[in-house]
């Protein structure tokens, strides 16, 4: 989908909410994968995928295009149910695929070897959890900067030397424990 | 709440678009809209003047009630004046 459709899309479901489902139908499935990603069963997918567009519809009246994807703001809004979903719990585990930690290990010169990733997944278990955000957000989902601020809240610069910061910390963390 | 990363035994099996197609509900989705805009819209009871007004009635009623409830055990209680002692 272009964006000048997509802004259309957008502008008409902000005066007729009923023209929200093309939107619905477009994105269901990006949202759906990047909750599933982080909360693991489908069935609670379901229900925060539901949740994430219901407020982003009601939100909808106050959205701005700021020249980003339409995603870019639903992913911040799923992000956000994630974040309320997470509170209740005492301890989230999130699985990270062999390909997926292997290209964060690239980017950190790390070679690739099966005890070098569940080093670096323990290492990004005890990265704070903005930071390890971002890096999910960047090498696992594959946010190009720009929209990656969007989601959480930065400027595109801002989210570049944030990742980059946290990319370090990590980098010190793994190096500290063998 | 802790975040604990951990490698998966196997590769991570995203479900397909017809899986996802199956969990998609429009038809929920507007009606929880239309539920949560009429909540969202609704008069708090403190601003809804009759409202307001005829649970004050209630617990005037309730209050009236509950005293002369009082006066009536209070009056039973009393012994008849027959036999109060006279000095």
């Amino acid at each position: 989908m272009d964006r000048e459709s997509e802004a259309s899309l957008v502008g008409a479901a902000k005066t007729d909410p009923e023209r929200f489902a093309p939107l619905y139908v477009r994105y269901f499935g990006d949202i759906f994968r990047f909750i599933l990603r982080r909360a693991g069963s489908k069935e609670l997918t379901a229900d925060l995928t539901q949740q994430t567009f219901l407020n982003a519809m009601l939100a909808l009246p106050r959205y701005e295009s700021r020249g980003l994807p339409f995603r870019a703001w639903l992913y911040r809004i799923a992000l956000n149910e994630l974040r309320m979903y997470w509170r209740k719990r005492r301890e989230v585990s999130i699985d990270l695929g062999r390909q997926e930690a292997r290209l964060l290990g690239e980017e950190m010169g790390i070679a690739g070897e099966e005890e070098d990733l569940e080093r670096l997944a323990r290492a990004l278990s005890k990265l704070d959890a903005k930071k390890a955000q971002l890096i999910e957000l960047r090498y696992f989902d594959g946010m190009p900067y720009a929209e990656l601020g969007q989601v959480m809240g930065l400027g595109e610069d801002a989210a570049k030397m944030r990742t980059h910061r946290a990319l370090e910390t990590l980098r010190q963390i793994f190096r500290k424990n063998p | 709440m802790k975040r604990h990363y951990r490698i998966a035994p196997g590769p991570i099996q995203m479900p397909s678009d017809a899986e996802i197609a199956r969990y998609r509900d429009p038809r929920r989705l507007f009606y929880n809209y239309h539920r949560a805009l009429h909540a969202m819209h609704r008069k708090p009871l403190y601003k809804d003047r009759k409202a307001f007004l005829a649970l004050l009635l209630i617990v005037l009623l309730a209050w009236l009630l509950s005293d002369a409830a009082d006066r009536r055990k209070e009056a039973g209680d009393a012994p008849p004046p027959s036999e109060q002692h006279v000095p």
